[in-house]
Formats: C-alpha cells, sequence, structure tokens
C-alpha cells in the first residue's frame, strides 16, 4: 500500500468514527427529554380527544405539570381483548400486542368516582406513512365526541390539514352505528353538503387535494372501532 | 475588508443561490406552504451551511481530494442530524411539521455546493461569511415564497388570519406547482432589475 492510501483510510477512519461516536453521544443524550416530548404529546392529544381545553386564556398550551395533573386525577388506562372484549389485568399486557391490535389500550375519564367516557387510539396508513390519533366517544358509545391526530407524515398544507381545528370538529357528533350496526365511516370528496343536502351523520368533508388522506382517516376509523365495538357492545348492552 | 462583506452580501442578491444559481429548489418548494415552517428551515439551513462550511475549511489540508465529496457528505450528514435530535428535544412541535424537511438538508445543494465551491479552498472565517451571505439569500427567498405561499393559499401569515372569514384559499398556491410559480415569477423579476444574468 502507498503512502498516500494509508493516509486516505487513515483520515476516512478517522471521519468515520469522530461522526459515529459524535452522534451516538448526541442521541443518547437528549433521548431521555425526546421521550418526555412523545409522552407529554400523547398526553396532550388524549386530552384533547377527551374535549379538556388545551390552552389557556393567554393561548398558552397547558404546562407538562397540568397534563401530568389531569391525566392523574381524571384519566384512566384498560387494555381490552379484541376476541372476547374483556378487560384483560396488567400482567398479560404487552406492547408488542398492542402495536399489532391484539391487544386494544383504551383511555378513560373518571369523575364523582366513575368511568365517564372513553378515548381509544386510532392508527393505519395515510398517504405517505402511519397516521396515529385518538378519538372519544360520548356516553352511548357510538357518537364521536372529539378527534385528534398527533403523528403522521401527510403532505403540509395538504393531508396534514387533519391536524387542524377545522378538519377534526367536523367528526363531532357523527354517527359510527346505524341501527344498531355498525356503519362504515365516510369521507365526501367536495364536501358532505354536495352529496347530501341534508347532513350525513356518518360522513366528514374531505380535504381537497388529499384524498387519499382524508379517505384513509375514514377508513382507520371504521376499522379500529369495529376492533373495539365488542367492548363497547358489553356495556351498551350493560 | 471589502471582499470579506462582499462574500456575505453577494450571494443576497447578485449571486443568490436559489434566484440566480438556482439550487435548493427541493427545499424551496416543500417547506414554503406555511411561513413558519420556512423559517424553521432557514434557521436550520443557516445553522448547518455555517458549521459546515467553518469545519470543512478547518480540514481543506487534511482531506484527500480523492474522498473529499464523502467526507464533506459525512461531515453535513452529521451536522444534520444533530440539528435534527436538538429540534426534536427541544422544540417537539416544530420538529413535527418539519418532519422529514429537517433531514433533507443533507441533499440540499446548496450546502454541498459552498463546501465544493468555497469552504474547500479557503480559511474558516471568509467561509464562515460565505455560508451566512448564502444562508440569508436562501432564507431572504424562502420566507418570500412562503409569505405569497401562505398569503394566497391559506389566507393567513405566520399563522395569523388576514382576511375576514370565508376566505377561500386558493389550493394552487399550496401545491407544488404553485411554489414554482411564484419561484418563476421572483427569478423574472429579480433578474429585470438587476440585469445580472447571461444570454448567449
Amino acid at each position: 500500500m502507498q503512502k498516500a492510501d494509508r493516509q486516505l483510510v487513515r483520515f476516512a477512519f478517522i471521519v468515520c468514527v469522530t461522526c459515529s461516536v459524535l452522534l451516538s453521544g448526541v442521541a443518547a443524550g437528549l433521548r431521555e427529554r425526546q421521550e418526555r416530548e412523545v409522552e407529554l404529546d400523547r398526553k396532550r392529544n388524549v386530552l384533547i380527544a377527551f374535549g379538556v381545553e388545551s390552552r389557556d386564556e393567554t393561548g398558552r398550551r397547558i404546562s407538562a405539570e397540568r397534563v401530568a395533573e389531569i391525566f392523574a386525577d381524571n384519566v384512566g388506562q384498560v387494555v381490552i381483548d379484541p376476541d372476547t372484549g374483556e378487560e384483560l389485568p396488567d400482567s398479560v399486557v404487552e406492547d408488542r400486542a398492542i402495536r399489532r391490535k391484539q391487544q386494544l389500550p383504551l383511555f378513560y375519564w373518571m369523575e364523582d368516582g366513575e368511568r365517564q367516557r372513553y378515548t381509544m387510539p386510532i392508527s393505519g396508513d395515510g398517504l405517505w406513512g402511519r397516521i396515529y390519533g385518538y378519538l372519544a366517544l360520548e356516553d352511548d358509545l357510538m357518537t364521536i365526541a372529539g378527534i385528534t391526530f398527533f403523528d403522521h407524515n401527510e403532505t403540509p398544507g395538504l393531508g396534514a390539514e387533519i391536524e387542524r381545528d377545522w378538519y377534526q370538529e367536523q367528526f363531532r357528533g357523527k354517527q359510527l352505528m346505524a341501527d344498531g350496526d355498525l356503519k362504515e365511516f365516510r369521507s365526501i370528496r367536495g364536501g358532505v353538503e354536495s352529496q347530501y343536502p341534508d347532513g350525513n351523520p356518518h360522513a366528514v368533508d374531505g380535504i381537497s387535494g388529499a384524498t387519499i388522506t382524508s379517505e384513509s382517516v375514514a377508513r382507520l376509523i371504521t376499522e379500529d372501532f369495529r376492533r373495539y365495538n365488542i367492548f363497547f357492545k358489553r356495556l351498551r348492552d350493560g | 475588508m471589502a471582499t470579506r462583506k462582499k462574500t456575505i452580501t453577494d450571494p443576497l442578491s447578485d449571486n443568490n443561490p436559489i434566484t440566480i444559481q438556482v439550487l435548493g429548489i427541493c427545499s424551496a418548494l416543500a417547506v414554503t406552504v406555511q411561513v413558519q415552517t420556512a423559517f424553521v428551515m432557514a434557521c436550520a439551513l443557516t445553522v448547518v451551511l455555517c458549521s459546515s462550511n467553518v469545519l470543512i475549511s478547518l480540514l481543506r489540508h487534511h482531506i484527500p481530494s480523492r474522498i473529499r465529496m464523502i467526507v464533506e457528505v459525512s461531515v453535513i450528514a452529521s451536522l444534520v442530524v444533530v440539528v435534527d435530535q436538538v429540534l426534536r428535544a427541544f422544540f417537539f412541535e416544530l420538529s413535527r411539521q418539519l418532519s422529514i424537511f429537517v433531514g433533507l438538508i443533507i441533499t440540499n445543494c446548496i450546502v454541498m455546493g459552498r463546501a465544493e465551491a468555497y469552504a474547500i479552498q479557503n480559511p474558516p472565517a471568509p467561509s464562515f461569511m460565505d455560508g451566512l451571505g448564502n444562508a440569508l439569500g436562501y432564507s431572504f427567498i424562502l420566507l418570500l415564497v412562503a409569505s405569497f405561499r401562505e398569503i394566497i393559499g391559506s389566507g393567513s401569515w405566520y399563522g395569523w388570519n388576514l382576511f375576514p372569514e370565508g376566505y377561500v384559499g386558493s389550493g394552487l398556491a399550496i401545491l407544488a406547482p404553485g411554489a414554482f410559480l411564484i419561484l418563476g415569477i421572483i427569478i423574472w423579476v429579480q433578474r429585470t432589475v438587476t440585469q445580472n444574468f447571461k444570454d448567449d
């Protein structure tokens, strides 16, 4: 090996090692903080789905302490078996099974010692990647009380509009069932009014320029509600 | 001193990386739907460009010329990942909005272009100035395009609503072709005003 080659290899080696040490250091050093932010963001979104004001009078987002406080006071979590619709004991709950939707986590809102409302995580494929969100139900366990999306890779300005209030607010009061049966939820291109002048309780306006994202959202709501319905059905039937 | 000043002011107009060299177009289209994302992108690029120029310039006598491009990319990529990680830890909301675009700074032609064209053969201080000048030139155009797109497309600026309720945003301004049109017009106006172009 010539001298120049040796120098070249040595330089390349040094660059590689320096870069990897730097990056691992940064990643490891910041991981805890990043995970805390992700966790906080999820909790915030659960609260938004439950209809808690996410901003105070001055327009600032509620603090991390306040989120933790509300969570401790009012929010609880159970995990459902999708086959039997029964609550699973903590001992068998696994993160992996939850990711595969073989176990279904569910948040409930506690007030006066009673479970009052439920919020379920929803997720499914969008245009560019998976979309994650939460959907809260009213007491009847079939009417949408609120919806949020907290993680997605949709196109900014188009599909990413699913994060906006105007889009999420139109879900409030929509029905996921009709005459005691599951009803497919739909996203209407051109707006609900264009096809149903009298309105449609099972559909929302699609986002123009983001038809695939809008329809994905409608589909993932339908599919995930179907998964949880076995549990809700037991509650509805008393 | 005069040349140093020129290093910084040149890229703002006479040698603007976007409108004259037509580099960095990908991100100029991608992040300019809203002024806020454009602003963060501009800041991130400024940090990356200045530091990469300084680092490359410091290493310039040691980098073997046969692998200099790989080394440049390694340095740039490492810096970008650091910026991305920091954003995720301290500006969670923004990092979510920018999503993949921060990562795409790596492939931003301006960063690599300045490393190759300037930093590799100049001392650190002028390289820093060069990076800063180019970053500012880029940022200026980015914010200009974003302002047009957000105002026309969403009726707001930096998230503030400008028009009364009921303004229907133009979908064209939000979609990538709208950015092309606006960028084209900006380039046209600039070249007409400065008469700074060669037409053989």
